[in-house]
């Protein structure tokens, strides 16, 4: 096999541009935590929320899933989320976040999305979203705001 | 400067060294690179020297919070076997032969043959990179890509490609991976606590892609 040089660079030669798209203003249950080997185990259910956006209008599928997020020694929580929307339409949407959120209020992730191909979702999918979070002092209201990874 | 790809059965090519070119992203003029910034970015205020720009992107309304992105290093990664199994959802086996790591913020290889590509109806990539200071890094890669009949304009949605697509056709492949990284407490600790998003372009001859790793701020 050849000897190739890759030619490296002092700056970032591709773009990743983000295009803002939509917000989810999502209401939880109570966290509860467990303690587990792999730090605590925090399980948040979603209880509703609603999709605002110009291609996007949805509520959330009350009690579809939620956080199962993981408490790190660091105080760090590992999210991973996974719940379902409804669209205005009727049609469903998968999301799964992905991310940290830190105790300085970080509060980042990635979505992704699956929604039918036949249907007026198409575009959700095979995409790529940047999430920034808030989270009320309680915890349970979040506020997810999505830009599309173009 | 030799990469670490190596042969498919071989040793590696190369002498394994891990000596890097010193980093002049202040000296070249960094903000350079984000010069063709999307309308409703802006860059931010100047940086300490040596480190990048970042680019700030917000939504219509002003309580929408914005989301920055920072260039943090780049990587080529080389592939070599390519193998479908026809499982009930096709698995796809693309193995990483190595590769370069190089940026602000991380400097180092791609592990030789620490991983591959696990595709299933996506990428889902794992392999290991090993910083300048030998700290193994371990990646998990997923993301997406689709190809669109031109790149994005701010406020027009992107249209699809043509299902029949010609080798002269113009179109616009969108290719992003998002990495989790696993990093020794350390140097490298911030890694395990900050999201990212890449750009990733296909080259070949050798067969590799460039992934441009940004921190999301």
């Amino acid at each position: 096999m050849q000897d190739f040089v890759v030619p490296q660079t002092d700056k970032a030669l591709g773009e990743v541009r983000l295009e803002y798209a939509f917000q989810l203003q999502a209401r939880y249950d109570p966290p509860q935590l467990s303690r587990t080997p792999k730090g605590e185990l925090r399980y948040q259910d979603i209880a509703s929320g609603e999709v605002r956006g110009e291609r996007l209008r949805a509520t959330v599928y009350p009690n579809s899933g939620g956080q199962y997020d993981t408490v790190r020694s660091d105080r760090i929580r590992d999210v991973d989320a996974h719940f379902i929307l409804k669209a205005e339409n009727g049609e469903w949407i998968y999301l799964e976040h992905v991310g940290y959120r830190r105790p300085d209020g970080y509060y980042r992730a990635i979505a992704y999305i699956d929604a039918s191909t036949q249907g007026a979702y198409d575009w959700l999918n095979n995409t790529t979203f940047v999430v920034t979070a808030k989270e009320s002092a309680d915890q349970r209201q979040v506020d997810f705001y999505y830009y599309v990874a173009n | 400067m030799k990469t670490f790809i190596e042969s498919r059965n071989g040793s590696p090519t190369d002498d394994r060294s891990m000596n890097r070119r010193t980093f002049l992203s202040a000296a070249a003029g960094a903000g350079a690179a984000w010069c063709t910034l999307a309308a409703g970015a802006r860059a931010e205020e100047a940086a300490p020297a040596g480190t990048p720009v970042a680019a700030f992107y917000g939504g219509p309304e002003a309580d929408i919070p914005r989301v920055g992105l920072r260039w943090a290093f780049s990587a080529a990664v080389f592939f070599a076997d390519r193998i479908m199994i026809p499982s009930p959802t096709p698995r796809g086996y693309t193995s990483v032969a190595g590769g370069e790591v190089w940026g602000p913020r991380l400097q180092g290889r791609v592990l030789p043959h620490s991983g591959a590509d696990y595709f299933k109806t996506t990428f889902s990539t794992y392999y290991l990179f090993q910083a300048a200071d030998g700290a193994l890094i371990f990646i998990h890669n997923r993301g997406t890509f689709r190809r669109f009949r031109a790149p994005p304009e701010p406020g027009h949605p992107l249209e699809p490609a043509p299902t029949t697509l010609g080798p002269q056709s113009p179109s616009w492949l969108r290719f992003r991976a998002t990495p989790v990284f696993t990093a020794p407490t350390g140097a490298h600790d911030w890694m395990n606590r900050t999201v990212f998003v890449a750009n990733c372009e296909r080259q070949e001859h050798p067969d590799r892609t460039i992934f441009t790793y940004y921190e999301v701020l």
